[in-house]
């Protein structure tokens, strides 16, 4: 286990915070890529993008309370060098996942 | 009606980018006398960006229909198919990115050296995601343009 001088909230909504980022591009490909899959979204809330901004926004809330209960209640434990090496990559290929889709996928 | 929804969308975006500089600025001039600041300012940015991406998206819910019809019947197509539909994206991660600020700045940053290497990351991407959306933003509307100059 790593020693941490952050907050269990700053390292438990940091990784749900990229776990959100990753579905999010993931989201977006599946749906583009799927007429079922938009469909479906399309039919939950009215718009496919509604849907979509409400299941990343509750996977980050959710995530991030889920990740601060690990270890006991203790939270995950995770250096700041770590947590941003992983932050910054996860918000990086989430974005170049989106951008990469709609330049060459779509 | 519909023109005022929009430039408060563009407003409250600028709001937000604005606030998330001033906290990164701050951050890198941290004392015990702008601690608070930079809570609050973190705050504000939050705040400006649930705005902006609620106006936002009543906005292209709403009334994106038409506009999207005119740039892709005009010279500038790419103005919807790559930049609206990647903005439409990325801004979600710009949300959960803004949303997660207050939540790193509400420690004792003064103490904590590691927690002021979050936040100047955090606001950094946040200002670069942010210019980016004002970027694409432009895009679609010089597309819109750009579909009404070619009638």
């Amino acid at each position: 286990m790593e020693n941490t001088n952050l907050s269990k909230h700053t390292v438990s909504f940091g990784l749900s915070l990229v776990l959100a980022s990753v579905i999010n591009g993931l989201l977006v490909i599946a749906k583009e890529s799927s007429p079922a899959v938009q469909a479906g979204m399309q039919k939950m809330t009215g718009h496919h993008w509604i849907t979509h901004s409400i299941a990343i926004v509750v996977i980050f809330a959710v995530g991030g309370w889920l990740f601060g209960r690990a270890n006991g209640g203790q939270g995950v434990q995770m250096s700041a060098s770590r947590l941003l090496a992983i932050l910054v990559r996860g918000v990086v290929i989430s974005g170049l996942l989106i951008v990469g889709f709609y330049l060459i996928g779509d | 009606m519909k023109e005022i929804i929009l430039m408060a969308h563009v407003l409250f975006g600028v709001a937000c980018l604005i606030a998330s500089v001033w906290v990164f600025v701050d951050t890198l001039n941290l004392s015990e006398a702008n601690q608070c600041r930079i809570r609050k300012m973190s705050r504000l940015a939050a705040a400006a960006m649930w705005l902006a991406f609620l106006v936002g998206g009543y906005w292209y819910v709403n009334f994106y229909k038409p506009d999207k019809a005119i740039i892709l019947k005009g010279p500038w197509p790419f103005a919807h198919d790559f930049f609206m539909e990647s903005k439409e994206h990325l801004v979600i991660m710009l949300l959960l990115l803004v949303t997660y600020l207050p939540i790193v700045t509400a420690g004792n940053l003064v103490a904590n050296k590691d927690a002021r290497r979050v936040v100047l990351w955090v606001a950094g991407l946040i200002v670069l995601l942010a210019l980016i959306m004002e970027g694409n933003g432009a895009v679609i509307a010089m597309g819109v343009k750009a579909g009404l100059l070619a009638r």
